[in-house]
């Protein structure tokens, strides 16, 4: 009983090698995906990148986001009257802005409901990690990312 | 197909965008979906499902449509909340086995004359139908939800609110678990 399951290892485990030497000796075709990037349509959903600057800390994103999985923090500051007499303001100042991309089912609604556009798509796709933590996107890298956001559609003519 | 033939099954046809559904009684569900396969050609079932109505009980849905001409609709029945209980259509469209059963097992109802009941996606122990809009998901519970904080509010600020803002699916506070008393 024993050694018939050990001949049928040993039979698995030499089928299993003579498909990875087989693969190893394969030609290897430059026009697929990890030699060649592939030519991703403008619209692709690949990261979701965050244009800081537009970002008035509404809260909206977080809120309608089904995964619950944008986290934000940020605090008030006074800014003082600018003219003698007037007014002192308020203003809210981003201090996290987090997309776990662990949980981000990459539905767009945050980028959809955003008031001022400040969430974009991104077609990038190759941020893969080793640590399920890592893809916990700071302010930071989501900002950098909106450097590989596409120029949005050209208007349609005049007429 | 026309409105007045969807009526001849039995049922009360509607419109709504673009696609017809036949609301059939409960007790003539396999009858009508036997006859939608016989007379009227509809011999391929896409899906089964179920949607919870709360105090209305649950429809249970059937999409069926014709191979050859495409034509398509929904058969629709309504099962009460206080005993789910439908006959299985499993002996007309063989593939109905497993959405019965996934349905039987996110709605808690019974499908009657199936042929190998049973969970199908859940373990065994599982507790509870969690597609019934009743139903806590515990994930919803163990963690906070990041839109409770408002613009300007972080960790140390954030100040319970008059108007309490919870997503849809959360319980009160107190209200599941650990701290609901023991009700």
């Amino acid at each position: 009983m024993a050694e018939s399951s050990q001949r049928r290892h040993g039979a698995d485990l030499a089928r299993g090698l003579a498909v990875a030497l087989g693969a190893l000796a394969a030609r290897i075709d430059p026009s697929r995906y990890p030699n060649t990037l592939p030519a991703l349509p403008p619209r692709s959903r690949g990261v979701i990148a965050l244009f800081e600057e537009n970002c008035t800390v509404c809260m909206e994103c977080a809120r309608e986001c089904p995964d619950w999985c944008i986290y934000i923090d940020s605090h008030r500051e006074t800014v003082p009257a600018t003219v003698a007499g007037g007014r002192q303001r308020h203003r809210n100042v981003l201090d996290r802005f987090a997309i776990d991309f662990s949980l981000c089912m990459y539905c767009g609604i945050c980028i959809e409901v955003c008031p001022f556009d400040a969430l974009f798509w991104s077609p990038e796709f190759e941020y893969g990690e080793y640590d399920v933590a890592d893809l916990t996107h700071e302010k930071d890298r989501l900002r950098a990312w909106m450097w590989t956001v596409p120029a949005p559609a050209a208007h349609e003519p005049l007429v | 197909m026309d409105a007045a033939a969807l009526a001849g099954m039995g049922g009360r046809a509607s419109q709504a965008y673009g696609l017809w559904c036949v609301d059939v009684p409960a007790a003539s569900w396999k009858f009508s979906v036997e006859d939608a396969r016989d007379s009227y050609g509809l011999s391929y079932l896409d899906w089964l499902c179920g949607v919870d109505e709360e105090a209305g009980g649950f429809s249970i849905l059937a999409h069926v449509l014709n191979p050859d001409t495409m034509a398509h609709l929904l058969l629709r029945t309504r099962v009460t909340r206080e005993d789910p209980r439908l006959t299985s259509i499993a002996a007309v469209h063989h593939g109905a086995a497993w959405h019965e059963r996934e349905t039987a097992e996110m709605y808690g109802v019974t499908f009657d004359g199936h042929p190998s009941p049973g969970p199908l996606l859940l373990p065994d122990c599982f507790e509870g139908h969690p597609l019934r809009k009743d139903f806590v998901l515990v994930s919803r519970v163990v963690k906070a939800w990041p839109g409770a904080k408002g613009p300007g509010e972080n960790d140390a600020t954030v100040v319970p609110r008059r108007r309490t803002l919870r997503p849809a699916g959360v319980p009160q506070p107190g209200e599941w678990g650990p701290e609901d008393g023991g009700g």
